[in-house]
């Protein structure tokens, strides 16, 4: 069996993501003060605190279910959440560390969600499966909303390992094409009076980015000219409060510009499926051009139709010019662009260029 | 300087035999050091009549302990130190080990000693607890053993462990030794490559020593099991055999006591 040697997301930072959209007001990592610290600077953007049990060797060969337990008081303490979430990390659960214990002697086991996994579990969706899990368990979520999410982060897994970076032992990094170029590209079908789908099929808050290169589309085709299909996974009545209220901000500002979605392919939640969906009616209406952001590979269209993948991480855009898209567009990272700023739309490198070249 | 690392099964009387060597080498004017490596710290204990508190503990105080604040001079001059670890249940035994093991090394001179005894616990059932061998603080590995199934199959499984990492083994020692078992640690030896450095026969006159917390080395130096014991001692510190074991399957080891030896 071969090993995936690239550096892949990890299940502790998947975890911590769910818990964001269970909007836990603190997250709690049992671990050193350096684990996940990116994702836990990004999270904290978006109003969570993220905080450690900073743990050290000696809290490692002596045990550190005790100095967890007295972060888990101050939290309470110092935030007042009305959930905390807590997770593991690789060094507190190879030694064993018992997260519900000290969250029980810290009396406060009934509103932290324990989540047992650490880097080395698998999947990162790994990470949010066991969150969703624990939150079922404590009555956070329904039995049936878990079933669903858990259906569709076991596809996502599935898609990666076929279609993802997760499919190769090793991808280079790519840039990308040039976002002008590539604008260039779209306007000239526009321009010629072609037919351009536009699919939305992003994950999580990454769609107040995406969303952006379906309007820059939208404005230019008023402007040039040339027919549009919009299809756009943001079911307002899907998912977490949290997710569905994404949807219902992108959703009103589509409206807003007057952007008429010719089908809602699912919830931001259900890429893998929603991806399938938006194939199926590219592959009937045969465009001129499919221009896909978000998660590109989950629309598979590329060896049928002129493709523009608009997508994120430099593996990415190489995984996605490997399958065979046209063009492939390597945004800027879109959690760094996204997290903590949901209320509006985010402006996207390809979006920039589409206006620019549509004469701003 | 010589240095040794002791493993066997839990409870086969590694310890008691760790110390009743020191002590009889330490007799013989043999400058020694004892470091016991299990968080239970009780390898020094019949050495020095009491626990001593173990630098793992002194060293979550005290970042650096100086030697002087972790050693203690025990029976016949040998030089005690535990490294000591967790409570049951928690922790990690084998991190702590590594820690302990690396901070000994760096502050105190081993070439002051003739001879470097660690007590090591249990089987090399993780890497925290190889670290003696694996990183060459001892340079060979004896293997104790009685002459029961269970004591046999652990001690095949550390000819395992040893031969994975490389590291090389001195013996052999035989405790609780018994006529009617030589048979079966003398098949045992010879398949897996390995001398038998020596014997000490099963003694109440030992549980007794060790119910004192002393050595039998010095509670009855003249009794038969003080005389193996210090011939094993002997053998120990002369002996210059040094090799990376094979081990053998388990239809083997069964075929040992099935009189197919």
């Amino acid at each position: 069996m071969s090993v995936i040697m690239h550096p892949r997301p990890s299940p502790i930072a998947a975890a911590m993501y769910t818990l964001r959209d269970l909007d836990v007001g603190v997250i709690v990592i049992h671990g050193p003060s350096g684990c996940c610290f990116r994702p836990a600077r990004l999270l904290e953007r978006d109003g969570v605190k993220v905080v450690t049990s900073a743990l050290l060797d000696d809290d490692f060969v002596f045990g550190s279910e005790g100095k967890l337990s007295r972060v888990l008081k101050r939290v309470d303490e110092l935030f007042k959440p009305r959930f905390i979430g807590l997770v593991g990390s690789c060094a507190s659960m190879i030694i064993g560390e018992d997260l519900k214990k000290a969250a029980k002697e810290a009396g406060l086991l009934e509103k932290t969600i324990c989540c047992d996994i650490h880097s080395g579990s698998g999947d990162n969706t790994v990470g949010a499966i066991s969150v969703l899990r624990e939150a079922t368990a404590m009555g956070i979520i329904p039995p049936a909303e878990f079933e669903r999410q858990k259906r569709m982060l076991e596809m996502a897994t599935l898609l990666e390992q076929t279609r993802g970076t997760a499919r190769s032992e090793y991808i280079e990094n790519s840039l990308g094409d040039p976002p002008k170029e590539v604008a260039h590209a779209i306007l000239q079908v526009l321009a010629s009076g072609g037919k351009v789908a536009c699919v939305l099929n992003a994950k999580k808050e990454t769609a107040f980015l995406y969303a952006d290169v379906v309007l820059a589309i939208w404005d230019a085709s008023r402007k040039l000219g040339g027919k549009l299909q919009v299809l756009a996974n943001l079911d307002p009545d899907v998912g977490l409060p949290r997710v569905r209220a994404y949807s219902r901000r992108i959703l009103d500002r589509f409206s807003e510009d007057g952007v008429v979605i010719d089908s809602i392919t699912g919830g931001i939640d259900e890429y893998p499926v929603s991806g399938i969906k938006a194939k199926e009616m590219i592959l009937q209406s045969q465009p001129d051009l499919a221009v896909i952001s978000g998660i590109p590979h989950a629309v598979a269209v590329e060896n049928a139709i002129r493709t523009v993948a608009v997508s994120v991480g430099s593996r990415a855009v190489a995984n996605l010019k490997s399958l065979g898209y046209d063009y492939v567009v390597g945004e800027r990272d879109a959690h760094q662009v996204s997290l903590g700023r949901n209320k509006r739309i985010r402006r996207s490198l390809l979006g920039q260029a589409i206006r620019e070249g549509a004469g701003g | 300087m010589k240095s040794i690392a002791i493993y066997g099964k839990g409870g086969i009387g590694k310890s008691t035999l760790a110390s009743n060597i020191a002590a009889a080498l330490g007799g013989r004017g043999i400058k020694t050091l004892l470091v016991g490596c299990d968080p239970k710290a009780d390898s020094t204990m019949n050495l020095l009549g009491k626990r001593i508190r173990p630098l793992l503990e002194i060293m979550r105080e005290e970042k650096r302990p100086p030697p002087g604040g972790f050693t203690m001079v025990g029976f016949n001059g040998v030089v005690c130190v535990e490294i000591g670890g967790p409570e049951p249940g928690v922790g990690c035994a084998g991190r702590g080990l590594i820690i302990g093991i690396r901070y000994l090394t760096e502050v105190l001179d081993l070439k002051q000693f003739d001879l470097v005894v660690f007590d090591v616990p249990a089987d090399i059932v993780c890497g925290g607890l190889a670290v003696v061998v694996k990183e060459g603080y001892a340079e060979s590995a004896l293997v104790v053993t009685s002459d029961e199934f269970m004591s046999l199959y652990a001690a095949n499984n550390l000819c395992r462990g040893f031969m994975s990492i490389s590291a090389k083994v001195g013996g052999v020692l035989y405790n609780r030794a018994s006529e009617r078992g030589k048979v079966y640690v003398e098949s045992f030896s010879n398949k897996v490559g390995l001398p038998i450095l020596g014997s000490v026969p099963a003694s109440d006159e030992i549980k007794k020593a060790d119910r004192v917390r002393k050595t039998l080395i010095e509670t009855n130096p003249s009794s038969v099991a003080s005389a193996a014991l210090t011939s094993l001692a002997d053998s120990v510190y002369k002996n210059c055999f040094c090799t990376i074991p094979k081990w053998i399957p388990i239809d083997d080891l069964e075929g040992i006591f099935h009189g197919d030896a």
